[in-house]
């Protein structure tokens, strides 16, 4: 499994979740600003991607993913990323444009960065990391 | 007036995650109407606000009320039956996922032994509690209804209701803004805090509950539907894709365009989008069946 087998039946998830035609649902589309998902959809979007690919995504994951490494006080300071949190966050979202992320950016915002892709390796790393029995079942 | 429409809660689980309810319907209800025989039935959609009221007393008290869910997803309401004035509704809800941002469930509703309201896939975020009421005052309405008792319920049949003049409240668009006949039609609400549902729904945050913009939006499919000129005659089986994607507040312009989705010999879909200030709020489908009875 890859970001390219997940991407066809993440977009009819995704277009599904947001109302939207298949062919406005890009690999490199920003889930806010490009498809404008609210709150809401994401919780409908991660309940709808566990049920068809049988995963548990549990909250914050995405986010947690992004930390990589650092603990939370080296990843943000006061509700705004630190230096070394931004570095940890741009190697994880490697299929995000540079100039998307801007400087002295809050972790709230960090949402407005994920993208069609973000969320099919998220898929990806979680069939990845799942028991060999839940994959068997 | 009030919002709160759960009568008792008879039987709570938090092992099963199940809860188990009734609510009577009588001429004190104000959420009533006259349907085409001039029965007075219980308006369709508050009988799924009821059944998510009272899930969401369950969720609540998982949570030792810190938090308390609000609408959000649902993913299939289907209204087998009409309930009516002399009714008790038999309440049961199954709580599927519970955790500190959201809760999942599914639920039923009866008449008797006849199953009028089937909801599936709802989704709803769970919320801090003083952003919308007070802890102790939800505490305490809490203790009034959660009184154990016995299920099944056993109502009297056969009822004669008696008949008198009966005030409701309107839950309708307040003006039809355009219209193509058989393709499309918008309407506008504009939202007032005179409205008798705000002082409960909530005290700290009144905004619109979902189901009284369902209602609406099934009062709008009736309008669409007299305009369309169709010769068939329809009533609403299932609201499908059910999303509220923001709160509607006092002060807010509601703006709904409906659109025929898809149409067959025997049924229609109809596509309902609400925007607040271009903000998508509200979507969802509605399917209905062509029909003896109408809407």
């Amino acid at each position: 499994m890859n970001i390219d087998s997940v991407f066809p039946k993440m977009k009819t998830i995704i277009a599904d979740v947001l109302v939207l035609d298949e062919d406005e649902v890009q690999l490199s589309s920003r889930l806010i600003s490009d498809l404008g998902a609210e709150s809401i959809d994401f919780l409908d979007l991660v309940f709808q991607l566990e049920k068809e690919f049988s995963i548990k995504i549990p909250r914050g994951q995405l986010e947690k993913n992004a930390r990589g490494h650092l603990s939370e006080q080296e990843f943000e300071q006061k509700g705004v990323i630190t230096p070394a949190g931004m570095d940890a966050l741009k190697q994880y979202l490697s299929e995000v444009p540079e100039d998307y992320f801007k400087p002295n950016m809050k972790l709230s915002e960090i949402p407005m960065l994920f993208t069609v892709e973000t969320f099919c390796k998220l898929i990806v790393a979680a069939k990845t990391e799942q028991p060999l029995t839940q994959q068997l079942a | 007036m009030h919002f709160l429409l759960v009568d008792r809660i008879v039987q709570l689980s938090s092992s099963a995650g199940s809860v188990r309810g009734i609510k009577h319907i009588t001429p004190d209800d104000v959420y009533i109407y006259a349907d085409s025989q001039a029965r007075m039935c219980f308006m369709p959609c508050l009988i799924g606000e009821t059944l998510g009221q009272m899930t969401a007393w369950a969720a609540m008290a998982q949570c030792d009320f810190q938090k308390r869910p609000v609408a959000g997803v649902v993913s299939c309401a289907t209204l087998h039956h009409s309930a009516y004035v002399g009714d008790t509704l038999a309440l049961e809800s199954w709580i599927d996922d519970l955790d500190e941002e959201s809760v999942r469930y599914h639920g039923e509703v009866y008449v008797g032994e006849r199953l009028i309201f089937r909801l599936e896939g709802a989704l709803g975020p769970m919320l801090p509690m003083d952003d919308f009421i007070d802890r102790s005052t939800v505490l305490r309405q809490f203790d009034q209804i959660n009184r154990p008792g016995e299920w099944p319920v056993t109502t009297v049949t056969q009822q004669q209701p008696i008949t008198m003049a009966h005030r409701s409240v309107p839950l309708h668009f307040d003006a039809i803004t355009e219209c193509e006949p058989g393709v499309r039609l918008c309407a506008v609400k504009r939202i007032t805090r005179s409205a008798p549902y705000f002082p409960d729904h909530f005290p700290h945050k009144p905004v619109l509950p979902l189901t009284v913009l369902l209602e609406c939006k099934m009062n709008l499919a009736q309008a669409f539907l007299n305009r369309a000129g169709l010769s068939s005659v329809y009533r609403v089986r299932e609201l499908q894709r059910i999303k509220m994607s923001d709160f509607v507040q006092p002060g807010d312009e509601l703006h709904t365009q409906l659109t025929l989705k898809k149409q067959s010999e025997h049924a229609l879909v109809l596509h309902f989008r609400s925007t607040v200030a271009n903000r998508r709020v509200c979507t969802l489908d509605m399917v209905l069946d062509a029909s003896e009875e109408g809407v």
